[in-house]
């Protein structure tokens, strides 16, 4: 009874603070806008100014190629530009990111055998743009010789990649709903969790509880329950916000759902725990703000939420191994999109599991039950 | 001395250091049952260290104490069952409304639901706050929410009610409608109250004992009359005068109705026991001491003399704390 007074107490207050709990669900969401939008998976638009010196055969082929990546996947917004300057020029100023130039005796190099060049100017400080054009313009090129190559001589065993998918396609803003979930979960269990004790604190407010005969864990477990409770409540209503914004659906019905569910509750207890151990002892509400927002870069970036761990460098990714975050994304990715049975997320759920454990262990050492 | 189990409140050589400062030094007192016993300091005396840890939430560096009859250190939870405590801070929460704080406070301590709703009932009626029950705390002002937190700290029929500084902030109505309701509680139950404050008027009006703390130790202890017996004459006369002030003061010192003389400034307070009476005299002793009186006040003794009499007029800054430098105020050293 003693510990449920104290879950109806937090509980009553945060649904009295909706904007709080607003927050908590919104600002993953913006993330999720934002970062889906801003570092799509592919790039699009990317200026190209194209100088034709040459108007044969191939140099038209060229074109039709790259008015062809405009059309259709939309990679480049050509520019026709008649001098080679120009374009050079524009590329440094910054008003295009790449110059395709084709030179005057282009189609009769090609048609004669020869090595046949097509000039290539990037604007190489801008590192992510400038090896998307190269990759995108030197496969266009490369269709044209192909197609030159194949007028001759046919290659018979030449190995031709054709991706397949595994799983449902998933678009990129689909594949960031993991990651905003676990971000929802470590704000609300901060907003809900340490947050408020470091408040009531400094208000002097838990001096009249401590006066009661509360014990030390009634006052825990109440702290733990209510803000449990409404973490996950934030987290899947995140889950199902996230998945009415992209249109998606859960991979494995219901019984995935539960899985989500257990998966959220487990993150949100040990997330809870966390903050509590690092920052329960804090004696102003600024004190976690900062060191909320620094932890939630360091543990949300490094999670693969929007970037895949195997690419990290070595030492990013031996801290990623250890973060619980990456597990969770890992985790709730396998159960969403692939609709995966417990034994896929059985790692990461031992990892979340023992993690919960520990830091149960040591915030519940942190936490006095004096002023 | 009485049985210890028949006392409210007993100290023994209570004491509480931080670092090398001491502020409650050695202090020793008892409170009887029933009685409204007063702690009368200025700030920074260790009023509210002491009831700290008289209310467990502060370990003594040394000494003992026992309260409602258990020791505060080895049955601290008993001791929280039988106390009810209304902190300094204003403690409500703000987003609750008014029944919702004393509800749930009341579960805190195990009260049963419909006890905890009956109780809940007549003490919003006490204070004054049934109609305004429903409404959540933020839009009472801090005389409600005072009132609400004795409502709160009464929900379990607290044997002892402790209450820090109970009325600080609160305009003139608001202190007199908070009297009103401990004057109330003390006729009408046997609850024993202790209060702090550093308002004279509040412990004259309310305390059946006081005693004046400072510098974390009890200088004085008695009832109000009895603290007045304390120093010399019931009534002081104020004069102004117009000529060497140490010069009239001297002779007047010679003089027998004359118990004390003291000069605060241009003025001379002088201790008397017959106020009224003695002014015609005092008047031509300051005469015959070659001055004249320029104005002439008369009033009883307050307990404000007393305190200022054993308590002196300098300033009480706070002694100085440690600020962390990485975290300014963030990472307080122990309240
Ligand atoms: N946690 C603490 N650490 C260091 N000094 C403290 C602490 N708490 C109180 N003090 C000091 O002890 C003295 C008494 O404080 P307090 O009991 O609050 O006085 P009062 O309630 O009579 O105004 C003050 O000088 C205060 O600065
Ligand atoms: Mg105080």
């Amino acid at each position: 009874m003693k510990t449920l007074a104290i879950m109806r107490r937090d509980l009553l207050k945060l649904m009295r603070n909706p904007l709080t709990l607003l927050s908590t669900v919104l600002m993953p969401i913006i993330y999720l806008v934002v970062i889906g939008n801003s570092f799509q998976g592919q790039l699009r638009h990317l200026p190209v100014a194209v100088v034709a010196q040459d108007h044969g055969i191939y140099a038209r082929r060229v074109v039709e190629q790259l008015l062809a990546l405009q059309a259709g996947p939309k990679t480049v917004t050509l520019s026709f530009v008649s001098d080679p300057g120009t374009a050079i020029a524009g590329v440094r100023n910054g008003e295009y990111k790449g110059a395709v130039i084709i030179p005057p005796n282009f189609s009769h190099s090609v048609a004669e055998g020869r090595i046949a060049e097509i000039g290539l100017f990037t604007d190489n400080v801008d590192t992510v743009s400038s090896s998307t054009l190269e990759s995108v313009l030197s496969d266009a090129a490369a269709s044209i010789k192909v197609d030159f190559v194949t007028a001759r001589e046919p290659k018979l065993n030449e190995i031709v990649m054709r991706p397949s998918w595994l799983f449902t396609y998933v678009d990129y803003d689909r594949s960031l709903i993991p990651g905003v979930i676990v971000m929802a979960i470590f704000m609300g269990s901060l907003m809900a969790g340490v947050f408020n004790w470091v408040m009531d604190k400094f208000m002097g407010v838990t001096e009249c509880y401590l006066v009661t005969p509360l014990s030390r864990w009634n006052i825990a477990a109440g702290i733990l329950g209510s803000g449990v409770t409404i973490t996950s409540a934030v987290a899947v209503f995140v889950l199902f916000l996230g998945l009415l914004i992209t249109r998606g659906t859960i991979e494995g019905g219901f019984p995935a759902l539960m899985t989500l569910i257990g998966i959220i509750v487990i993150t949100s207890t040990g997330l809870l725990a966390m903050t509590f151990a690092i920052l329960g002892r804090a004696g102003h509400p600024r004190l976690v703000g900062t060191f909320a927002g620094f932890l939630n870069v360091i543990l949300f970036f490094p999670s693969g939420a929007i970037y895949p761990v195997e690419s990290f460098p070595p030492w990013l990714r031996s801290f990623a191994a250890y973060n619980p975050e990456t597990h969770a994304v890992n985790a709730i990715k396998q159960i969403l999109f692939k609709g995966a049975d417990f034994a896929a997320v059985m790692h990461d759920l031992a990892f979340l599991l023992v993690f919960m454990g520990i830091t149960l262990t040591l915030a519940s050492m942190s936490f006095k039950r004096t002023l | 001395m009485m049985e210890p189990d028949s006392a409210a409140i007993l100290t023994e050589d209570l004491t509480k250091r931080f670092g090398n400062f001491t502020a409650v030094d050695s202090v020793n007192f008892e409170v009887r049952r029933g009685e409204v016993f007063g702690m009368l300091g200025p700030n920074g005396a260790g009023k509210t260290t002491l009831v700290r840890m008289l209310t467990t939430l502060l370990p003594p560096t040394s000494g003992r104490a026992t309260v409602a009859g258990e020791d505060i250190g080895r049955h601290a939870r008993k001791v929280r069952e039988r106390i009810g405590v209304i902190p300094q801070a204003l403690t409500s929460d703000l987003d609750l409304t008014g029944w919702e704080n004393v509800d749930i406070y009341g579960c805190f301590y195990g009260v049963p639901r419909s006890e905890r709703h009956k109780r809940a009932h007549r003490l919003l009626e006490m204070v004054r706050l049934s109609d305004r029950a429903n409404d959540l705390v933020a839009t009472y002002s801090g005389g409600m929410r005072r009132r609400l937190e004795i409502a709160r700290g009464l929900i379990h029929s607290p044997r002892v009610l402790f209450l820090d500084e109970p009325t600080i902030g609160l305009d003139p109505q608001s202190r007199r409608a908070v009297w009103d309701l401990l004057l109330e509680l003390h006729n009408e139950s046997e609850i024993t109250v202790s209060l702090t404050t550093h308002y004279m008027d509040e412990a004259e009006q309310l305390c059946d004992r006081i005693a004046i703390v400072d510098h974390g130790k009890i200088i004085a202890l008695d009832t109000p009359a009895g603290l007045k017996k304390l120093v010399n004459g019931s009534d002081r006369v104020e004069v102004q005068v117009d000529g060497n002030s140490e010069q009239v003061a001297a002779s007047l010192r010679t003089q027998t109705y004359v118990s004390e003389v003291t000069i605060d400034g241009d003025k001379l307070i002088i201790a008397t026991d017959d106020g009224a009476h003695v002014i015609p005299r005092l008047i031509e002793s300051v005469e015959s001491a070659g001055s004249r009186v320029t104005s002439l006040n008369v009033h009883q003794l307050s307990l404000e003399d007393v305190f200022i009499r054993f308590t002196g007029r300098t300033l009480r800054d706070e002694a100085a704390k440690k600020v962390s430098f990485l975290v300014g105020a963030g990472m307080p050293q122990q309240r």
